[in-house]
């Protein structure tokens, strides 16, 4: 380890090298396609049925009903809340949805843990459906299991597509390799951010301008802080693709074991508990067992997800600096 | 004259193929110093571990005084073309080499003034716009060399600087080295002996990750004694015995370059005269070769003192570098 040489000018600039130039390289091209894609059909799917709700009672009753808007994003965003948090499975939902529309005397799973939350639902999800606006909290959670899945698209040829080409190798006589690492680490993250900010502004824009439900103070303001979960949940998964890119020289190959390896842990932790339930356990082996407390209502809870986040991507740039700065380029 | 670079017992293994074994030399300050060897000698091996893109097994590299293992205390004073090492294929070569020299703490300025120099003197400034997946081969290639001469570095390694170069290309970068000299000391490896014979005064020889010959260009090709004769035409063998039996010519040979075999320009025609050491005085022994030679209506088209490069090539690895 050489981190003695690490030279905070250096890192800035190829930081911001990296980050400008990201969107010329394929990858940050193909990144943006894909996330803008994902981001805004998530958010389309998600609106466009109260949207046509809206519309259908304007058309028949000269204005919308605020009840029942409210009533019909609830509708639409309580089972998505529900199953992405893990608070019911797939099969509870598919039965709910199949009952009649009123609430069961002996319905114990849905009866509410807190004296003033929205009757039937837990804290969390009364939190996020009722304290927050809905559309936008179902937007956030969707996001926040989706984008992992994205980022490796940008994240993946940070190192090995320079180390294959040997391109880096005009950069090695110039700069430390700790600040190339870093730089480049730091300028991928960037990259990402902007995106996450471009995607979350025009969500949040489109709701309030166009569908006028909620105040514009707490939409701007669960906006910014579902930006920050988005921004920082990219952190950790971006470390990860480091760890590989500096493992590896085939681009191809950093990207399949990238995608492999964010998509394989939550994989195996979900079938592998339908055999053994200590198997659920693998989800913390990455962010997945943490990252929805970034959507959390508890502050403990927001924060130890921060530092869950922030420790994992020590954890793996560590990894990945070692093999970058002891490998042959 | 002091070194600035010195090798000590320099060993690199990649799996089951020995790179480098134990090889030491020294470079002197302000030389052109040529690396030969054949494909797989070891020289790019030696350039990477020189520059620490390769983690050497055994053995150290001094650049400067300076272990090279410490590289970031080289920046600005050691620099490199790489072989085959690409640019990014979609950004502007101005921005690239622009963003290099931030690195090296220049303003923006002072950045794109010494870059646009620095493509000038590769005849590259028109296009300095445009981005690398439009330039040609060759054009990349004096790209790369633009870049290692960027700043003042103290040291150029330069790996295969002309190849794929067209001919007047080539002229450009070999006498843009030889101005260079003034300043830094440049390691040239090359498979052209032609090249290095002209432009280096020291050169070491590698084969199979051997270093068999090091030394002064003058001191490796004034040995024994010998003048290279090249000739309008192959001798005959009575013409041959004609030559040896004048007095103070030890022996003759008959030496074909690699391309002789093929081409049938008169200069690939030579024939290696090895003079008595009885004989102080040379030129009474080359005025009666020549006078010989033009009586039998052999033209002597070039007469060279000592062994070309190539022989000594030859004799060292057994052959040409082309051929390996």
């Amino acid at each position: 380890m050489n981190l003695k040489t690490i030279n905070i000018a250096h890192i800035h600039l190829i930081s911001l090298y990296w980050s400008r130039f990201a969107v010329r390289s394929g990858s940050g091209l193909v990144y943006l396609m894909i996330a803008l894609v994902f981001g805004l059909s998530v958010a389309h799917i998600i609106i466009m049925p109260v949207e046509q709700f809206m519309a259908l009672q304007k058309k028949q009753m000269g204005q919308a009903n605020p009840q029942l808007v409210k009533k019909t994003i609830t509708d639409i965003g309580q089972p998505i809340i529900q199953f992405v948090l893990g608070i019911k499975s797939l099969e509870q939902i598919a039965k709910e949805a199949a009952l009649p529309q009123f609430p069961l005397p002996n319905d114990t799973s849905n009866t509410t843990q807190s004296g003033n939350n929205t009757p039937g639902f837990d804290p969390w999800t009364n939190f996020l459906l009722d304290k927050k606006p809905a559309l936008l909290s179902s937007i956030f959670l969707i996001l926040i299991f989706g984008m992992p899945f994205v980022i490796s698209f940008l994240a993946f040829n940070q190192i090995s597509g320079d180390v294959q080409n040997h391109g880096l190798r005009y950069l090695l006589l110039r700069t430390e390799r700790c600040n190339i690492f870093f730089g480049r680490f730091i300028g991928t993250v960037l990259f990402s951010t902007v995106v996450m900010a471009i995607i979350v502004a025009t969500i949040t824009f489109y709701l309030g301008m166009k569908t006028r439900i909620y105040p514009a103070t707490d939409l701007a303001v669960w906006a910014v802080q579902g930006f920050l979960a988005l921004a920082i949940l990219m952190v950790p998964y971006i470390s990860v693709c480091s760890l590989i890119s500096a493992s590896v020289n085939s681009p191809f190959l950093s990207l399949i074991l990238a995608k492999v390896a964010i998509a394989g842990v939550l994989l195996i932790a979900i079938l592998g508990s339908f055999a053994w339930k200590p198997a659920k356990y693998l989800l913390y082996a990455l962010p997945w067992g943490w990252q929805n407390n970034l959507l959390h209502p508890a502050t403990s809870h927001w924060v130890i997800a921060v530092f869950a986040s922030l420790a994992y991507t020590a954890f793996f740039l560590t990894l990945g600096y070692i093999r970058f700065e002891t490998r042959d380029l | 004259m002091t070194n600035v670079v010195s090798i000590k017992e320099l060993s690199k293994r990649f799996g089951r193929i020995r790179a480098l074994n134990k090889v030491s030399f020294d470079i002197p300050s302000n030389s052109i110093f040529g690396l030969l060897g054949p494909n797989g000698a070891g020289k790019t091996t030696l350039f990477s571990i020189i520059a620490d893109f390769l983690k050497a097994d055994a053995g150290t590299v001094e650049v400067l005084g300076i272990d090279t293992r410490y590289i970031s205390r080289l920046q600005g004073r050691l620099s490199i073309l790489p072989q085959d090492a690409q640019f990014q294929r979609n950004i502007p070569i101005l921005d690239q080499l622009v963003f290099f020299r931030l690195l090296a703490g220049r303003t923006k300025k002072q950045a794109r003034e010494e870059v646009l120099h620095s493509l000038e003197l590769v005849g590259l400034k028109s296009v300095a716009k445009r981005r690398v997946s439009s330039l040609s081969h060759g054009m990349v290639k004096r790209l790369g060399i633009a870049q290692a001469f960027l700043g003042s570095p103290e040291v150029i390694l330069l790996d295969e600087p002309t190849a794929g170069l067209d001919p007047a290309s080539a002229r450009q970068i070999r006498d843009l080295v030889k101005q260079l000299q003034q300043h830094a000391t440049i390691v040239v490896s090359s498979h052209n002996l032609d090249e290095v014979q002209e432009l280096c005064d020291h050169v070491a020889i590698l084969d199979h990750g051997n270093l068999v010959l090091a030394g002064s260009v003058d001191e490796i090709t004034r040995a024994d004694r010998e003048y290279n004769v090249s000739l309008s035409r192959p001798l005959k063998e009575s013409e041959l015995e004609k030559l040896t039996s004048i007095e103070g010519v030890r022996s003759i040979k008959k030496f074909s370059t690699a391309a002789a075999s093929q081409s049938k320009k008169s200069t690939d025609y030579l024939v290696i005269l090895n003079l008595s050491a009885d004989h102080l005085d040379q030129d009474a022994v080359i005025a009666p070769v020549l006078r010989t030679l033009l009586d039998m209506s052999v033209t002597p088209r070039k007469l060279t003192e000592g062994r070309s490069l190539e022989t000594q090539f030859l004799e060292v690895t057994g052959t040409t570098p082309q051929n390996r």
